[in-house]
């Protein structure tokens, strides 16, 4: 760019802003034309590298043994909430009772930036300290620079309070009980109209859209496995072709092995919760932190749509907390120190390796 | 630890929790499932009668074994007849769970039969939704003050999933643990009858998966008397594995033995000739480089050797050649060192240090061999 001379070459303003599509509430640009909603988690936003991009399937895998799903889903539901646009479908007689659950958006914001700033401080200090934390410097600043909005973007919740009333009986705010139908086709039905209502053809109307679906695949619902298959291949369709994001958590260990492995391949982003034991010595001594963590959430798949660039996560595993039990918070394991003098600091990575041979998790 | 079980679905759940939900699980290999039941009920009944429990009821719906039978049983155990009978109410699955004696009695109507039919007894085991209503029905017969909590015992689920489908054994399940009124369930389930598919869908929506397994499975290609002589013991003895889903989702794993004697079954602790390790599954790990507030300031107070303290002096580097002059100047300056230093150190109360722990402790002391030693140039 030379600052001088005018160039020869000049950017044509005015097709630019009209090809770039309008910015939605809620809805931030990434790299390649994609675009982000938040899950309602800063931490899985970060993680997955800007939040769950528009149009894609979100499939979360249940512990049989832990709930934390519902934490992940409830944050997700806030935040349809607090942006108003959201359907909600759960085997339960009586859905609307679970919204009564969402937890309340933070409202003083000073407190939350505590997490935040610390490592900004470090950076502005003497020199002489070795940068351990290079790596995080780099990543929320690129963030940070690309948008502004943020707060706009995400919200944090607070899981201790519970959403106001008011909020829940706006427009657009829909629920659905998957005990009622005894096929599925009639939420297909309701999933269509939801997304054709409110996103729209005209493109400067209409918001992104949610769809959490709670449990499909659920012991209590008849449908069979054929048909909700079918049911999710259609929901993606659908949601590829508007401006939304559906959510659904599906109880691994009730379906067919066959079964479980089409519905993983069905997901365009991937998560499992598990449990994690208590008062296990062994874990203990091998993590740092591991009083505090709820549950484990593993990262197993990550959208990419139209790119080729495939989204390579530095680490698939993190821990669930609570921090101060309000906000959920995410973090990277971390070993525990070695006790050298035991002689066996190269025995303890042992178990790492051997472990995990039995599961399917990322080493 | 059955007392843990006890306890827990004596306390019964939260107001706005789904009840606490007990699955006892045997198979062929170790089939005391019953008696393990048994041993539950039974101690639930008497934290019952005794008013220790958030229930003041138990409705026991039962499938394989007359309501007589348990009466029996329970009040054999020790319990009080009159109290068992305010506090206990039986819906008979067993006598005529089809209605088949019933349909059978209509229709030669002239025989009729002086059995004494008690109210209690169901007939329509297919139907889930009437057995949802009369054990609610049941339930509310026990009238306390202000909310009356009731629990819930059903003989084995494995014969409800006989007469209907998973999908409304489930939804039926699932209905009670959420109502107000219900404190706890305890059911039995035979895992040999069982799709695995099936036995999952049962522990999902129970919160305390309790089975009993065999001290040493039994495989189809051991030798013929080693099988008799462990299916021998295995009827006798095994271990008792529990797992608890705690309300932080956590999960806690217990480990027991049980033994069969005459008068039921025992429980008791791990004998530690049969403690197996857990596996622990870890996924990838990276070692914590944050340091906390106070090891930060520690990391701060370390004073390094040869550091450039930057104390005003010029900085002189050490690098082998120095002359006379020289020499005795470093040798001032090394001296002037320590008393920056020492100022500095005594300023803050306490010197920070720097712990050294040596990686590989299995080779010898002052084994640190120069391994350019062998370079032959």
């Amino acid at each position: 760019m030379r600052a001088g001379r005018p160039s020869s070459f000049c950017r044509n303003q005015s097709t630019v802003i009209a090809s770039a599509p309008p910015l939605l509430p809620g809805v931030k640009p990434g790299a390649g034309g994609k675009a982000f909603i938040s899950s309602g988690i800063r931490d899985l936003d970060r993680i997955l590298g800007g939040g769950f991009l528009l149009g894609s399937v979100v499939m979360v895998m249940e512990d049989a043994e832990a709930p934390h799903h519902l934490l992940l889903l409830r944050n997700f539901m806030a935040q349809g909430v607090v942006h108003r646009q959201l359907l909600f479908a759960a085997p339960a007689e009586e859905p609307r009772t679970f919204l009564g659950t969402l937890p309340a958006p933070v409202v003083a914001f000073k407190e939350d930036r505590q997490r935040g700033p610390r490592s900004d401080h470090d950076g502005q200090e003497q020199s002489l300290r070795i940068a351990w934390q290079y790596k995080k410097y780099f990543g929320e600043q690129q963030a940070s620079e690309t948008y502004k909005d943020a707060k706009e973007f995400s919200t944090d919740f607070d899981l201790r309070k519970s959403l106001d009333r008011r909020m829940l009986s706006l427009q657009n705010i829909d629920c659905v009980s998957l005990l009622k139908f005894s096929t599925i086709a009639p939420l297909r039905e309701l999933c269509s109209s939801f997304l054709s209502k409110l996103t729209g053809n005209d493109v400067s109307v209409g918001c992104a859209a949610r769809i959490a679906i709670l449990s499909l695949c659920a012991p209590q619902c008849r449908y069979s496995d054929w048909d909700m298959i079918s049911f999710v291949r259609t929901l993606r369709a659908m949601i590829r072709s508007c401006k939304a994001v559906a959510v659904i958590t599906f109880p691994s260990s009730v379906l067919s092995p066959s079964f479980l492995k089409r519905w993983q391949h069905l997901a365009d982003t991937l998560l499992s919760v598990r449990s994690v034991a208590d008062d296990d010595e062994n874990l203990a001594k091998l993590l740092t932190g591991y009083q505090d963590m709820v549950g484990l959430l593993h990262v197993h798949k990550v959208a990419q749509v139209n790119t080729q660039v495939p989204v390579i996560l530095e680490a698939n595993t993190f821990s669930l907390k609570l921090h101060r039990r309000r906000s959920l918070v995410l973090e990277r394991l971390n070993q525990a120190p070695v006790d050298g003098s035991s002689g066996t600091s190269y025995g303890t990575s042992g178990p790492c390796s051997a472990s995990t041979k039995s599961s399917s998790i990322d080493f | 630890m059955a007392e843990s079980i006890c306890r827990t679905l004596r306390d019964g759940s939260l107001e706005g929790e789904h009840a606490t939900a007990l699955t006892i699980k045997d198979s062929l290999q170790s089939p005391v499932g019953t008696q393990a039941f048994q041993h539950i009920l039974y101690s639930l009944a008497a934290n019952i009668v005794a008013g220790k429990s958030q229930a003041q009821g138990l409705v026991l719906v039962v499938f394989d074994h007359s309501p007589f039978f348990y009466l029996s049983l329970l009040t054999k155990k020790g319990l009080d007849a009159s109290l068992l009978e305010k506090n206990l109410k039986v819906l008979d699955c067993y006598s005529d769970p089809l209605g088949w004696k019933e349909r059978i009695l209509q229709s030669g109507s002239a025989k009729r039969e002086t059995v004494k039919e008690s109210d209690n007894i169901f007939r329509d085991v297919n139907d889930m939704n009437k057995l949802l209503s009369s054990i609610l029905d049941f339930g509310k017969g026990f009238a306390g003050e202000g909310n009356s909590h009731f629990s819930i015992a059903i003989d084995s689920v494995s014969t409800v999933l006989r007469h209907a489908s998973l999908p409304s054994v489930a939804g039926l399940i699932s209905n009670l643990r959420s109502l107000d009124q219900v404190s706890s369930m305890l059911w039995l389930l035979h895992t040999d009858l069982h799709e695995p598919r099936t036995i999952a869908a049962i522990e999902y929506i129970s919160s305390i998966v309790a089975s009993l397994e065999p001290m040493v499975p039994i495989t189809d290609g051991q030798n013929g008397s080693e099988n008799l002589f462990w299916l021998e013991k295995n009827s006798q003895n095994g271990k008792f594995h529990v797992r608890l889903k705690r309300r932080n989702g956590r999960v806690k794993l217990l480990i027991e033995e049980f033994h069969m004697e005459q008068a039921g079954i025992k429980f008791t602790p791990l004998s530690s000739e049969n403690v197996v390790v857990g596996q622990v599954l870890m996924p990838k790990l990276q070692f914590n480089l944050q340091l906390s507030e106070n090891e930060r300031d520690d990391r701060a107070r370390v004073v390094l050797p040869f550091e450039h303290q930057g104390n005003g002096e010029p900085i002189q580097i050490y690098d082998g050649r120095r002359s006379l002059i020289g020499s005795e100047r470093d040798h001032s300056v090394l001296q002037q060192e320590p008393l920056p230093a020492e100022t500095e150190a005594q300023s803050k109360q306490v010197k920070g240090e720097i712990h050294y722990i040596r990686d590989s402790d299995d080779e010898q002391v002052d084994s640190d061999e120069d391994p350019d030693d062998d370079l032959d140039i």
